[in-house]
Order: C-alpha cells, then sequence, then structure tokens
C-alpha cells in the first residue's frame, strides 16, 4: 500500500511501507493547537495541506486512565521532562492534536495589559486587543469556547468560588473549548465525553474535510531549503511509543510553517543548520509560567474527582503576578507531594474524598531559560532559572491559595513548601510564605505553558519571526506556535497561539 | 599483597551488597531484576504499611509489577534513569546511613521503622537534589499504589463507567498501531455528542475497577 495518504485522509504507523515524498501547498509541522487552526485556516483558503505530526492519534479506546501510563504514552520523554538550572518537570505532548488532547482546555484571552506590553517593548504595531479580537472571536466560535456550566463545577470548583466571594476577590467559571462537559474530571488523560474539542476532534477533522493530508507518526528532523528559502521538511516515520525508526519521508511545498512546540521548534531550526537565526534569538529568552499547588482539607465530603478538571479561575490578581484556578489530577499524581510516610502518609491519602486542590501560575518575566538540541536526540535540553525576585510571587499566590481554603472553610491546608509545617491549621501560620525567606528550591514547581524561544520582534535584529510568524531571515518560513510569544501571556496561552495562528493564515496563504 | 587482598575484600563485599540475598523476583516480571524487585517492595511497603485507613500495603498492590509496566512503557533513556534511581536509594545507606544498629545495611536489609526514617531524611533533606530524588521515587511509589483498584474503590475516586459517543473523528482514526483497516466505525455508527448530562456519582465503574468476586 502507498504511504501517500489520499486528500483528507490521515497516515498511520501501519501504512507507511517505503520511503516516500509528498508535494502540497503548505506543510505544516506539528497538529497541536495553533498547527491544527492554521493548517484548517490554509486549506479554507484552498491551499494542498500536510500536516505532519510525529505522535499517533489516540481513539477513546486508546486513552489510559492511570496517570503514569497515560503520561508515558502521550507525552514526550514519558512525561518525565525537567528542566536544568531550576529543577522543574515539565511536559509536550507528542499526540495528533498535540497538547490539547490532554491538556484542561482552558481558554483565556491575554489580558490587554499583556497586549499593550508586547507592542510597546518589542514594536509590534497591530497584536492590540483590537487587532486580536476577531480572531479569538472565529476559533472561540469554531470550538464553541464558554464558561464552565454551573452543573458539571462539582465541589472543588464551588468552594473555590465560595472562597473568592467570602474574601471579596474576582472569580469566574473558566472559559473551555468544551461542548457537553459532564464533569468526569478525566482532561488529563482524554476526555471519554468526547466533549473536550481538541484538535483531532475538532480543527483536524474539518482540516481534512477541506482535502488536508495528515502523516502521523512521522517526525521532522530537519527543514529542507538553502538557507535563504524553506521548501519543505524532511525526516523518519517512527513507532508510536517507542519510537523505532522506519521509512524516511520528505514533503516538499514553498510553505512551511512550524507549529512543532515552543521547546521543539528551536531544536529543528538548529538541527537545520541553525536556520533563521542571524538575529541569535533562536532557543533564547525561554520562559514559563511556573505553578505551584495547595490541597485544603475540608469536613464536607468535596468529591474532588467530580467536576470540571479547572473549572473556576480567579484573574483578580494578574497585575501582582499571578492566576489562581481549579485543578483535578488522577489521584497517584496528587498524592506524589504528599508528606510522610507509612500510617501518616496513609491518613492522609483517606482524606483526598474531602479534599480540593488548588493552584497558581505565575509571570516570571525575569526567570529565563534556553532550548538546546541533546547530543545525539531531537528531544530538547532545557536549561532555566528562577529568578530570585519572581519567588516572592510564587510565595504569594501561594499564600492567596491558603487564604482562599480557609475562606472557604478548610480546616487543614497543605502547601508543599519545604521548610514550612507539612499541615498548616490557620491563615496566620501561612504567613510564613510572605516573612521572605523562601528559595525557589523550597518550592514544588510545575513549568506549565512555554514560550519566548523564537519570539516575535518588530526588529529582525532582536527577534526570529515578525507578528504573522513569518521569519525575519528565511523566506517560505513561519512558525505560529507559542514560542513566538515576546514574553509570557499572564494567562494559560491556548487561545492566544490559536488566535495567532488564525491571524497569520491569510498572509501564509499569500505566501 | 596486603593492598590487593584488601582490595578483593572489598570488591567482594561490594559484589555481596549489590547482588547477593535477594529473593526471587518471580517469572512475571518483565523488566525489573530481583534487586529492583526486592527494592520496590520494601519501598512500597514502607511507604504503605498493611493496614490502617487504606488497607492495602504496597505488597498488596503489587507496586513493582506496576512499576515493571512502567518500565516496560519507558523509553530506554527514562528506564535507564529509573533503574540509577532505585539502586541510588537502595544503597546510599552506605553514606547516609539508617538510625540504629546497622543502618549502613542496604536498604531492602533494614528493618521497617529504619526505611521510612530513610525515606523521612531524603523527603525532609535540607539538600534540594536529594528531596528530589524522593520525590522522584514517591512518584514510582503512588502510581503504583493508586493503580490498584481496590484503593481506588476504597477512596471512592475509582473511574466510572462512560458511555462514549461515537463522533466523526472516530471514522476517520484506527486505534494505536492498526491500520486504517481497524476502524470498526462507519457514519450509521455515529452517535448524538455529549448532552452535558453529569456523570452519577453512584453509578456503575469503569469495567477495570470493578470488583472481581474471588
Amino acid at each position: 500500500m502507498s504511504a501517500l495518504p489520499r486528500d483528507g485522509e490521515v497516515r498511520v504507523f501501519a501504512q507507511y511501507d517505503r520511503d516516500f515524498h509528498e508535494q502540497a501547498d503548505a506543510v505544516v509541522v506539528g497538529s497541536g493547537p495553533a498547527g491544527a487552526v492554521a493548517a484548517h485556516e490554509l486549506t479554507r483558503a484552498g491551499l494542498r495541506v500536510v500536516v505532519v505530526e510525529e505522535g499517533p492519534p489516540f481513539t477513546p479506546g486508546d486513552f489510559e486512565l492511570d496517570g503514569a501510563l497515560s503520561m508515558a504514552r502521550t507525552l514526550r520523554e514519558g512525561g518525565l521532562r525537567t528542566t536544568r538550572g531550576t529543577v522543574m518537570p515539565t511536559m509536550q505532548a507528542i499526540c495528533l492534536g498535540g497538547g490539547s488532547l490532554v491538556n484542561s482546555a482552558i481558554c483565556v484571552r491575554a489580558p490587554d495589559f499583556v497586549l499593550d506590553r508586547w507592542c510597546e517593548q518589542f514594536q509590534l504595531r497591530a497584536t492590540t486587543r483590537a487587532d486580536l479580537d476577531p480572531h479569538y472571536d472565529a476559533v472561540g466560535e469554531f470550538l464553541g469556547i464558554a464558561p464552565t456550566p454551573e452543573a458539571v463545577l462539582g465541589r472543588r470548583n464551588l468552594l473555590f468560588r465560595r472562597g473568592c466571594e467570602k474574601l471579596g476577590y474576582a472569580s469566574e467559571p473558566i472559559q473551555r473549548n468544551v461542548r457537553g462537559c459532564r464533569g468526569s474530571g478525566e482532561c488529563f488523560t482524554g476526555c471519554r465525553s468526547r466533549a473536550k474539542q481538541s484538535m483531532d476532534i475538532s480543527y483536524l477533522p474539518a482540516a481534512m474535510r477541506g482535502g488536508a493530508r495528515v502523516l502521523s507518526s512521522a517526525r521532522v528532523e530537519r527543514l529542507l531549503g538553502d538557507g535563504e528559502r524553506a521548501t519543505g521538511v524532511a525526516g523518519r516515520i517512527v513507532a508510536p511509543f517507542s519510537g523505532r525508526p522506519g521509512p524516511r519521508f520528505r514533503v516538499t511545498a514553498p510553505r512551511v510553517v512550524l507549529a512543532a512546540g515552543c521547546m521543539a521548534t528551536p531544536i529543528l531550526l538548529h538541527k537545520s543548520g541553525n536556520l533563521a537565526n542571524r538575529s541569535g534569538q533562536v532557543g533564547e529568552n525561554l520562559q514559563f509560567h511556573p505553578g505551584v499547588a495547595a490541597m485544603g482539607v475540608f469536613e464536607e465530603r468535596v468529591d474532588p474527582a467530580f467536576g470540571a478538571t479547572q473549572g473556576f479561575q480567579s484573574l483578580e490578581f494578574l497585575p501582582e503576578g499571578f492566576k489562581l484556578e481549579t485543578l483535578w489530577a488522577p489521584p497517584a499524581i496528587l498524592s506524589v507531594r504528599m508528606p510522610g510516610s507509612g500510617a501518616a502518609l496513609k491518613e492522609r491519602l483517606a482524606r483526598i474524598p474531602n479534599s480540593a486542590v488548588w493552584d497558581a501560575i505565575a509571570s516570571c518575566n525575569r526567570s529565563l531559560g534556553r532550548v538546546r538540541p541533546r547530543r545525539g536526540s531531537l528531544d530538547p535540553q532545557l536549561v532555566w532559572h528562577l529568578h530570585p525576585d519572581d519567588v516572592p510571587i510564587l510565595a504569594q499566590a501561594l499564600y492567596t491559595l491558603c487564604e482562599i481554603f480557609f475562606a472557604a472553610g478548610a480546616h487543614t491546608v497543605l502547601p508543599g513548601v519545604h521548610g514550612i509545617a507539612d499541615e498548616i491549621h490557620r491563615l496566620e501560620d501561612a504567613e510564613v510564605l510572605r516573612a521572605g525567606g523562601l528559595r525557589g528550591s523550597h518550592l514544588v514547581l510545575g513549568g506549565n505553558h512555554a514560550f519566548c524561544s523564537t519570539r516575535m520582534h518588530g526588529d529582525p535584529a532582536r527577534g526570529v519571526v515578525d507578528e504573522l510568524g513569518r521569519s525575519h531571515d528565511v523566506r517560505g518560513l513561519w512558525i505560529v506556535d507559542t514560542g513566538i510569544f515576546p514574553q509570557c501571556p499572564s494567562v494559560n496561552p491556548m487561545w492566544t497561539a490559536m488566535a495567532l495562528a488564525h491571524r497569520a493564515a491569510p498572509a501564509i496563504a499569500a505566501g | 599483597m596486603l593492598g590487593l587482598l584488601v582490595l578483593m575484600g572489598l570488591l567482594v563485599a561490594v559484589a555481596l551488597r549489590v547482588f547477593a540475598g535477594h529473593p526471587r523476583a518471580g517469572a512475571r516480571y518483565r523488566h525489573l531484576s530481583r534487586h529492583e524487585v526486592a527494592f520496590l517492595h520494601a519501598a512500597g511497603d514502607a511507604t504503605f504499611p498493611r493496614g490502617g485507613a487504606i488497607p492495602a500495603s504496597g505488597s498488596d498492590a503489587d507496586v513493582p509489577g506496576y512499576a515493571d509496566r512502567w518500565l516496560g512503557a519507558s523509553t530506554p533513556r527514562i528506564r535507564v534513569m529509573m533503574r540509577l534511581l532505585f539502586f541510588l536509594v537502595e544503597h546510599a545507606t552506605l553514606f547516609a546511613p539508617a538510625p540504629g544498629w546497622g543502618g549502613w545495611r542496604r536498604f531492602t536489609s533494614l528493618s521497617p521503622e529504619q526505611r521510612i526514617a530513610v525515606l523521612d531524611g531524603w523527603r525532609s533533606s535540607r539538600h534540594f537534589p536529594r528531596r528530589f530524588v524522593f520525590t522522584c521515587l514517591r512518584a514510582v511509589l503512588t502510581m503504583g499504589y493508586f493503580a490498584h483498584p481496590p484503593v481506588m474503590r476504597q477512596l471512592g475516586l475509582a473511574p466510572l463507567a462512560i458511555d462514549t459517543p461515537v463522533c466523526e473523528a472516530d471514522l476517520l482514526y484506527p486505534p494505536v498501531g492498526r491500520p486504517l483497516a481497524a476502524i470498526r466505525y462507519t457514519a450509521a455508527d455515529l452517535t448524538p455528542p455529549s448532552d452535558g448530562t453529569p456523570v452519577d456519582l453512584a453509578g456503575p465503574l469503569h469495567p477495570a475497577w470493578v470488583e472481581r468476586a474471588s
């Protein structure tokens, strides 16, 4: 059987039996939110599009409800990727649909102050609220982005609302790309209700209806071209999960759109002869939204597994540098950071049904890193340092979570910070978080969202792409993933990445 | 000559410490060595002893069996890292002994109380790398423990049976690793999408978590 998919078809690992060469008007590398939107919009513009994705498509029967096995199958490096410098776990999906398959579907527009700052500091002229809102709207309408319905909030989310209301903090149900959520709390392991509009069941089928061809289990290893113009991509077919290499492939196209993610796109450029890097900014400026979480224990039963995985948030503290949200994950993952061993640990585990977990993500614009190729691998080596001046932001975020927990009625809070009590029972005991003695290594961090490794900048000497994602150096090359963000957006980035891709598509189509 | 004898004696001692005296692992472990199985039993039971708020112990939950499956699902690099992790904690008592008599023995040879003390030492260390190692080990142990259906049932957190609608995407993709011909749905199989009815917490469990008659 030929390895070439027909128009509107996906090819899977079992179909590849020989080396092959595809031609298209545009090749999109990566099928996550930005790549899927770009592919759909390019097919709507009448282009012949090939989407190349290293991971396989997942059916509901492929979802693993077990946290670790799910991560081992859907995330690169088995979900065990960490940064160096400040050691922090971080994730990147490897599946059709990218991170949208295993994220909690949070959609938030970048705040005005963020867009204003981007425009001012990075010489961007057309990335204002007014410029981007039509693109947010278009994506929102396509995906049915809407606030989480009350019926599926569950106690875990409602308690957060109660705590915020008591303290006078603004809070709101999170807008998500979900239709018909049943509150199963399984966003991170794949939505068995098919309610989450992940890219594999939304934008990609639409792109395929428009004629897009999808090569799954196809790992792009380098870009083709002469250094001045990109003309396609080349790589190997890889077996799902094992990565065992198979036939080679090439896709030639006059438009190459990189949407491989903030941690993979710079690697591709480095491996392609340090392409598009006259500015020296490829792989630099890496930022995250480092996150912290706390668990509160209540007298009442919370049934934390029920309800939207992340259904409520507070944007009250964005100006102070952090965003608060509710959280649920498989108990095995939540329990990793529980203190104690033996009988004491078991007592704590037994309280999970009466517990809620809430988290904060922080804007740490001073905390920077870089992405570099790892020798003999396409996996990145990530070096990132939490700036000491950003530690108080995270500490204040944790304190505020404690405040909301106690206001909501929790009798115990587990802040998960080294050097302070494992459990606190009064808000006064959380004051130590604000006392100024904490270091980054005292916190248990999670590297949520990654940005800026191929940042946009109006000045070609200081950025990799312009504000439409077009390479400053290489004709025919666009980048549309979160790597083009000039700084962290302070909120969950998926909707902004999709809006930017939606905006870039007409320019890409025009060539 | 004396130096050579001392060196050989040391080598023998190291070999005995690393390789000797572990119980047979059993044939069902495809990836773990018997040393690793013994270590995971010891660490699992120290972390989750039998009885108490959740009756099952780490061994009851077959933590080593889970780790064996996890290793099998992991990349070679991750496998090496996990093996090094087990080895490190098993033998770090040489340099950071457990309290009490014979605290320098390998982890699996310590008493249950000493094992807990060793794990708490890793967890509360003032050195971040030690705490990080503990977190990695804890991750393996808790993942394995919670993969045991009775534990999740005990907590009332076992996944529920959910009717999965058949959507357009199900006509496009086969199960992972299968050819397109393995797609088992046609347009005639499409069902209405989820209507947003909240899951019934008192409803039936996912088949893999249902209690089976012994």
